[in-house]
């Protein structure tokens, strides 16, 4: 465990000493304020519902921006070799870097809690539905940010790791949109796969088993993986 | 202490090592001599357990490397061709990052690393961060981390590589004062490095060795003339 928190923090450490960590703290939180102030000011509803969508949204494309270094750039400047020759199990590398990201995520989240005491403040929300939208929104940045890493375990690029990752986020957010084009158990599965589907009921105050299954199932079968992919030795 | 039977590795249709066997003595100070691609970083990456054999096995005290790595892992100190270092960090951070992954007792690490700092000679630049440094700097950075938790097993690639003549003389001088009690080898393909530090020298050619003797015993001909390494080089890699 300690060799995860040392990873973890030197993850976190990372973020922090270069401007890219402020540059998306910054530009996330006055997007999501800008948002936050159209939805309430147009629905008058004292509601994050909405709030929530536009956040599932924006993780996108900033997810991406949050994961595309965390193996590319080892691989690429050596120190996946370091890594790796030191007594550390990969799936504590896995962990320790998953929780990094998770960790700064979680404080953007934070930050966005705001919202809560502002409408609480006005009026009367329904707080088991901004909890479980919370937690829904949580959950779908958790499993991006399980398939940004994965994808960053592929490549020594940083600019492929992105690239790759916004498509494959691209196409699980809006792959309700194809199901139009397909019918009967395709159509099922289609549907089942988008993201949409399932962060749509937390942010309504639901949580399923299924929507749980879904998220925790793809953030675990990611890590795996991803472990899979650093002892995969064929980049070496 | 380390013993090699027989190993080949392959990179697709192109074999970097071909059978290679060998044995090293605890507390032997061994130079891998060879040209640039002649197979020394393969051996040294398969060594440490970072890439597997393609076949053939790697034994440490008694264990294959590649069955029991972890254990293994903690007793070797590998500083690769290029220092694996992470420029955002200090100095200090780094080695203490490398002690914590490399099981240093939660209690003795700061001991340790301070220890380390001194006997690299970093101290003056441990609140430092890495990508300012010198290469020569960047180098010792490297050598602290592979020493950090006094490994039994020392492995070196081209630890002087591109560092200037003083640079050269000092991580010389460093890795002459680590020598004691360490199983230490080294890769090189500057001759007088190996005729300052190594005891016995594996030249290496085309993933195959084709010496492995001790230096003494090199540098005298079949009728007892002494001749330079660099004779010796030359003709075994023509």
């Amino acid at each position: 465990m300690n060799k995860v928190w040392a990873i973890t923090r030197k993850e976190l450490a990372a973020y922090f000493k270069s401007p890219v960590a402020y540059i998306i703290l910054f530009v996330t939180i006055c997007v999501f304020n800008m948002f936050f102030f159209m939805i309430i000011d147009s629905n008058r509803e004292a509601t994050l519902r909405d709030v929530f969508k536009v956040m599932e949204f924006l993780f996108v494309f900033i997810v991406p921006l949050l994961t595309m270094k965390t193996f590319a750039e080892e691989k690429a400047s050596g120190t996946m070799e370091f890594l790796m020759t030191t007594p550390t199990r990969n799936t504590q590398i896995v962990f320790g870097k998953y929780l990094g990201s998770i960790i700064f995520f979680t404080l953007i989240i934070a930050m966005t809690s705001v919202y809560y005491f502002i409408i609480e403040l006005f009026a009367a929300p329904d707080r088991a539905a901004v909890l479980t939208g919370y937690l829904g929104v949580w959950l779908e940045g958790a499993m991006f940010i399980a398939i940004g890493l994965l994808i960053s375990s592929l490549t020594q690029s940083q600019i492929v790791a992105a690239i790759c990752s916004y498509i494959v986020l691209f196409l699980l957010y809006f792959s309700t949109s194809f199901t139009q084009y397909t019918h009967g158990a395709v159509e099922e599965v289609v549907r089942y796969t988008a993201t949409f589907s399932h962060a749509e009921n937390f942010a309504a105050g639901l949580i399923t088993t299924s929507d749980l299954t879904y998220y925790l199932s793809t953030i675990i079968f990611c890590l795996v993986l991803t472990r899979i992919s650093i002892e995969n030795r064929l980049w070496r | 202490m380390i013993r090699t039977e027989k190993l080949t590795k392959y990179f697709g249709s192109t074999q970097a090592l071909k059978g290679v066997s060998f044995e090293i003595q605890k507390g032997e100070i061994v130079g891998f001599l060879g040209r640039n691609g002649a197979g020394k970083t393969t051996l040294m990456r398969v060594l440490t357990s970072y890439l597997p054999a393609s076949s053939g096995h790697v034994i440490i005290d008694g264990k294959d490397v590649l069955k029991h790595s972890l254990a293994i892992r903690q007793k070797i100190g590998y500083l690769p061709e290029t220092p694996p270092l992470y420029s955002n960090m200090t100095v200090r951070e780094y080695v203490r990052f490398a002690a914590q992954l490399k099981d240093v007792p939660a209690k003795k690490i700061s001991a340790q690393v301070e220890k380390v700092l001194d006997q690299c000679y970093l101290r003056n630049v441990a609140h430092r961060t890495i990508s300012i440094l010198s290469k020569g700097y960047q180098q010792r950075v490297g050598i602290a981390q592979a020493i950090v938790n006094d490994p039994e097993i020392l492995i070196l690639d081209e630890p002087t590589n591109g560092l200037d003549p003083v640079q050269i003389q000092r991580v010389r001088e460093l890795i002459r004062n680590l020598e004691e009690e360490r199983t230490v080898i080294i890769s090189t393909h500057i001759l007088s490095e190996i005729e300052q530090i190594a005891e016995r020298v594996l030249i290496i050619k085309d993933g195959m060795i084709v010496a492995d003797d001790t230096l003494s015993n090199l540098l005298c001909d079949e009728q007892g003339w002494q001749q330079s390494l660099e004779d010796v080089f030359l003709r075994l890699n023509q």
